[in-house]
């Protein structure tokens, strides 16, 4: 009997992150910008990527692959009015890269300015997982209370954008704006924040306008001489 | 509640692993997981219990080191523990930091049992 100790060092998610990281460099290089987009369930993901669609309808291509536990009650809104996937988890909180290639080789993967995927309805594990998103934004909506950022750390911290949403509903309810924007920044500081009511399409156009920088930004970064 | 599909990930490392050194009998699996690892230890542990026996054959003893979470400040080169998940420099307030450790799941060592010596084979 031969009783051996191998050390080994390793991020256990380190092939999921090498095979992530390949995947965004080639849809950042082909003119795709990718969005992860994250909340809890009933935050107002699929309201907003309807008024994001509408609003670049005959401006920007975009796609979607939008992930539940079950139905494809989120495609059935948002195909009529851009290319989308529906992939169901069967029971799993989160999306995994492999899950979110198969639905861009489902969509044809077509050549979008904008592909947004639309994570299952979870704070907690979507924050562990790195679907090849080139911005990772998380929304918060006034319903839930302005002391989320502090509860769910690592979903903040692996974001670049925070967006409010459901402020129509601000005069009705105790949510601050500061307060969450300030709790939020202890844990990312470099966290955009935005706000905006996507059913009263008030603050979609800053969000439109956001992605749009940051679709430039991105073009550039690509197409930019190796720095000297 | 993402802990089985990292546990089902790591022990499908450790099978690779394994059979690449020999096919010996898995004994013990170290693990580290930082505080912003996402993953809770008691979940992890209770999943990795269900799951080791299943997939290694045999069962199999899991050491679980929960790691602090380490910051380095980018201004100054301060490197601190970051508590409450409050990502400033404490020494210069500078809000600009990256995690050196902590944001991750990593195997660090498995201790394998062979029943032949392994440099015993060729002859």
């Amino acid at each position: 009997m031969t009783r051996r100790t191998i050390i080994v060092k390793r991020d256990v998610q380190a092939k999921g992150k090498a095979n992530a990281a390949a995947e965004r460099e080639r849809l950042g290089r082909r003119g795709t910008l990718v969005i992860n987009i994250l909340s809890s369930p009933g935050a107002g993901k699929t309201t907003l990527l309807e008024a994001t669609a509408r609003h670049f309808a005959g401006r920007r291509t975009m796609a979607v692959l939008v992930g539940d536990l079950e139905t494809d009650r989120d495609a059935q809104r948002l195909a009529p009015l851009v290319p989308t996937v529906q992939l169901t988890t069967g029971g799993a909180c989160h999306l995994e890269l492999p899950l979110v290639q198969q639905g861009l080789t489902a969509l044809g993967d077509p050549a979008v300015d904008f592909l947004f995927i639309e994570n299952v309805g979870n704070l907690v594990c979507p924050a562990s997982h790195d679907l090849a998103e080139h911005l990772r934004v998380v929304l918060v909506s006034t319903t839930e209370g302005d002391d989320k950022p502090g509860k769910y750390p690592k979903m903040f911290r692996t974001s670049q954008a925070m967006v409010i949403t459901k402020t129509d509903l601000l005069p009705y309810l105790p949510f601050s704006v500061d307060a969450v924007t300030e709790d939020a920044r202890q844990i990312q500081p470099q966290l955009d924040v935005l706000s905006l009511s996507a059913l009263h399409e008030s603050g979609v156009s800053d969000w439109c306008e956001y992605l749009e920088q940051q679709y430039q930004r991105q073009l550039a970064a690509y197409h930019e001489p190796a720095a000297k | 509640m993402h802990e089985r599909s990292l546990v089902k990930n790591l022990l499908h490392q450790v099978q690779q692993i394994a059979a690449a050194e020999g096919n010996g009998a898995v004994e013990e699996i170290c693990v580290q997981a930082g505080t912003l690892s996402g993953i809770e230890p008691f979940l992890f542990q209770t999943a990795f219990e269900d799951m080791a026996s299943p997939i290694l054959g045999a069962p199999c003893r899991l050491i679980l080191e929960v790691v602090p979470l380490t910051a380095l400040c980018n201004d100054c080169d301060h490197q601190f523990e970051v508590i409450d998940f409050k990502f400033r420099c404490p020494v210069c307030q500078a809000d600009s930091v990256h995690v050196v450790e902590g944001d991750e799941v990593k195997l660090m060592s498995i201790t394998v049992n062979s029943e032949e010596p392994l440099d015993g084979v060729t002859s």
